[in-house]
């Protein structure tokens, strides 16, 4: 009972903390800097690790295809199949996943240590609320930066994919022909899907660990625990988010 | 605050990256539709479009000449809407078909070439079409040719039987037996009768001619074998109408026997018939193959089975089927 | 020069009448744990009132509740006759809280840190700002730390950024939680010292938190002492000194007897 209602009212602050950052919006012209530092540290820092994944799914993805598949002659459709995975599916939600152990897990972790350090406390006295200079920033960055971050890993996935389809003995298969089925079988839709996706998935990963963060109560050793539980929320939420937005787009 | 310019300058160049990706993206996967009005359409009407697909290949004589850009209906007839790169000229007598290129159902338009010469198609004009079994039809012609080999055997079954209140052969030489076997049976004992009375040497030779009354039943003796012979030669006739009947090819095994069409249709049937069942049983072509090879039985079941899934996986597209394709591929 | 009634503002002539805080029947359970219990208590315009009280006695909630960071279980807190959980009356009575760590902005350098205030609230243009930064940093002897970021700076530098962000905000109340603590005796006293000029030169109306006996003592117009949730006594610090309550004298001058420690006696 304990447990339902500390849910209840993580998802109540979390909403609460929503509306109020929609409603410092018009405040974000005046905040650009601290915009680009967020688009910086959500983008740019997370692209490595994002590109070394998304290469790796998709060359996974077609050794597995080609090896399943060669027994029925239909290898010429990995292409097809790897594009497809990573554009709907893989794609944003390792990008996703990524975003939440990389940079939620930062997020949580500064905005804790400032609730912990009482500089929230000195914000809010300051008239500054914590939800326009940190929380608004944070969110529009990830919605610039998700997109860019998700066709990378899509381009690099289908990449590696095509890489291992044409240099595996088993499979052998040319890259033009990887890359004529992938285009028969798509259609930009899919690609833009996958965008929406990892569109949702980003702003409720950094919406839930602001909003975990600003809610840690207690000393240093809640920051710990208030990383964990934002990590783990975040993961939880994005793949029951996945299902339901691959519901609404279908 | 002010942020540091090389920061500022990353993340520019960051966004800048993206926005191009996307656009590479939009313009390889929307298959040129951004310049969607190179080239002409022409439009082919079908009974049914079957698994055409937007974007599925136009090829003539083989070679990719454009692509299908709508597939929709009109009415009773399915058409599908074909974009034709510019610079191809094709004959107004051309035929459009469907074709398979592969077991998973890819479909493409084939065009053949025409006859030289004929005025080219323009823009927005109709293809001739030509309809072309699918392997579905194909497998259901098979099973008619199953059900028309079996009424013809029927049919030889019935012709040696009798069918339907119709007397057979066997049937119709029996009939003519116990029709005339009084008759037969009658002559034979007159016969027998004349010959034993000559034969005992009754009045003999004398009485028969110097007794009138003998004379007279002698007369009658005679007319009587007359009249038997005449009986026997019914007989002889009736059979040999039958004969005759038989051997100017009216009745099923008259046909049969001295039809020489039907004959040879049936030898060929036959020869066919043995080429089958020998090639089913060496295990030759595909059929064969499936009938014979119990592993490769399996193995096509299985890959039906996933290549079933498959399609319908990629049918609707979805990213939790695509991971179920996927996961079924993969497993 | 500066009447008894108004606050001066550290930047400009301009004056600001210097406001009360009125404490009404306060009380302040967290769950089931009662931490304030019905404190009535007023702090007048222009004095410094000095809150004492051993660790654990509510003395820091009480402040969060002036500066409308908690919400009252019963009663009420009037600044300046506002309700201090009314977030208007935050915009209208400058309150500046000095908090116990500093509570700087880690992220951001000392100049930052103090001009956070009036470039988020639009209150100077940026010219406007450097000039009051520097003044604060000035008035604290602060002037060459200003592109330091708090991590480089000791203890009690820390605590004088924090007082001088403090003075940016031009406030009618100041508040000061723990100013002294983890400090030695030397800074302690300087600390001190700039809260009593801060109230002098500037007139405002101090609330301080501490359990530091030298500087209630010295500074403090009059004195709170908290104990326990309620208030034990209110007076000034030479009325306290001679006060005969037991209680009130070994908080003071508590005597360190090794043949009978307190901590044998302590409640478990």
């Amino acid at each position: 009972m304990k447990q339902l209602t500390n849910i209840c009212a993580g998802i109540g602050s979390a909403v609460l903390l929503l509306g109020k950052s929609i409603g410092h919006a018009p405040t974000l012209l005046r905040q650009w800097p601290r915009f680009i530092e967020q688009c910086y540290l959500i983008g740019y820092t997370t692209l490595p690790i994002v590109a070394i994944l998304s290469f790796f799914i998709g060359s996974v993805l077609a050794l597995q295809a080609g090896y399943s598949m060669q027994s029925f002659g239909a290898k010429e459709f990995i292409g097809s199949l790897v594009g497809l995975s990573m554009a709907r599916e893989l794609g944003p939600v390792m990008v996703a996943i990524l975003v939440a152990g990389r940079v939620g897990s930062a997020i949580t972790a500064e905005l804790a240590s400032m609730k912990v350090y009482q500089e929230i406390d000195a914000l809010e006295t300051m008239n500054i609320p914590p939800s326009r200079i940190l929380v608004l920033p944070r969110l529009a960055a990830v919605l610039v930066m998700m997109p860019v971050l998700t066709i990378i890993g899509d381009l690099v996935g289908w990449l590696g994919g095509a890489i291992v389809s044409k240099y595996t003995p088993f499979i052998a298969l040319e890259p033009e022909k990887y890359f004529e089925t992938l285009r028969r079988f798509m259609k930009f839709k899919d690609v833009l899907n996958g965008l929406e996706k990892a569109e949702v998935f980003g702003f409720f990963v950094v919406l839930v660990c602001c909003s975990i963060g600003l809610e840690t109560r207690g000393g240093p050793r809640e920051i710990g625990a208030s990383v964990t539980r934002a990590v783990v929320v975040s993961l939880i939420l994005i793949l029951v988010l996945d299902y339901f937005v691959t519901k609404i787009l279908i | 605050m002010q942020n540091n310019p090389q920061q500022t300058a990353r993340v520019g160049l960051f966004f800048l990256l993206g926005v191009a990706l996307i656009w590479v993206a939009f313009e390889t996967l929307s298959d040129g539709k951004v310049f969607k009005d190179k080239g002409y359409t022409i439009i082919a009407g079908f009974d049914n479009v079957r698994e055409l697909k937007l974007g599925d290949e136009v090829r003539m004589a083989g070679v990719k000449v454009g692509s299908v850009e709508e597939t929709r209906l009109t009415g009773r007839r399915a058409e599908a809407v074909l974009r034709i790169a510019p610079g191809v000229i094709i004959p107004n007598d051309a035929n459009a078909t469907i074709l398979s290129a592969g077991l998973l159902g890819t479909n493409y338009i084939g065009v053949d070439l025409g006859t030289p010469g004929a005025p080219p198609l323009l823009a927005g004009a109709e293809i001739k079409t030509k309809i072309t079994a699918d392997i579905n039809t194909i497998m259901a012609q098979l099973g008619d040719l199953g059900t028309k080999l079996d009424n013809a055997l029927g049919s030889i079954g019935d012709a040696m039987k009798g069918k339907d209140g119709k007397p057979g052969l066997f049937q119709r030489l029996d009939t003519l037996l116990a029709d005339n076997g009084g008759n037969i049976t009658e002559t034979m004992k007159n016969l027998k009768e004349v010959s034993g009375k000559l034969n005992s040497g009754e009045g003999t030779l004398g009485k028969l001619i110097n007794d009138p009354k003998l004379h007279d039943e002698l007369l009658a003796a005679v007319t009587d074998i007359k009249s038997a012979a005449n009986n026997a030669k019914g007989f002889m006739t009736d059979a040999q109408a039958i004969v005759d009947q038989v051997k100017s090819g009216q009745g099923t095994l008259g046909t049969l026997i001295y039809n020489d069409e039907a004959g040879q249709n049936i030898k060929v049937v036959t020869k066919n018939l043995r080429d089958i069942s020998d090639k089913l049983a060496k295990g030759e072509g595909t059929l064969g193959k499936l009938i014979n090879d119990d592993v490769l039985y399996r193995d096509a079941q299985g890959t039906l089975k996933k290549v079933d899934r498959m399609v319908e996986g990629l049918a609707d597209q979805g990213p939790i089927s695509a991971v179920g394709v996927v996961a079924n591929s993969l497993f | 020069m500066t009447s008894d009634s108004s606050t001066r503002s550290p930047f400009s002539e301009a004056q600001t009448p210097a406001v009360s805080v009125n404490i009404e029947g306060l009380s302040k359970n967290f769950g089931d744990l009662v931490v304030l219990r019905d404190i009535t208590l007023k702090v007048e315009s222009g004095e410094i009132f000095v809150l004492m009280g051993p660790s654990g006695s509510g003395k820091s909630v009480l402040l969060k509740h002036i500066v409308g960071l908690e919400q009252p279980t019963a009663g009420r807190v009037l600044v300046d006759n506002r309700d201090a959980t009314d977030p208007a009356t935050r915009e209208q009575v400058r309150m500046a809280l000095v908090f116990q760590a500093g509570a700087l902005f880690n992220s951001l350098s000392v100049y930052d840190n103090l001009a956070l205030y009036p470039r988020e609230n639009r209150l100077a243009s940026e010219d406007g700002i450097q000039e009051k930064v520097m003044r604060a940093l000035q008035i604290l002897s602060l002037e060459g730390k200003a592109q330091k970021f708090p991590s480089e700076l000791s203890g009690g530098m820390k605590k004088r950024v924090a007082i001088a962000r403090a003075l940016v905000m031009e406030p009618q109340l100041m508040m000061y939680d723990e100013p002294t603590s983890e400090l030695d005796p030397i800074m302690s006293a300087t600390i001190s010292e700039i809260i009593a000029t801060l109230k002098d030169e500037y007139h405002v109306t101090t609330i301080v938190v501490s359990h530091d006996r030298d500087l209630a003592l010295n500074i403090a117009d009059r004195v709170g002492i908290l104990m326990g949730g309620k208030l034990a006594a209110i007076a000034p610090p030479a009325e306290l000194r001679a006060s005969t309550d037991p209680r009130i004298q070994d908080f003071l001058n508590p005597r360190i007897d090794l043949k009978n420690p307190r901590f044998k006696h302590l409640e478990t």
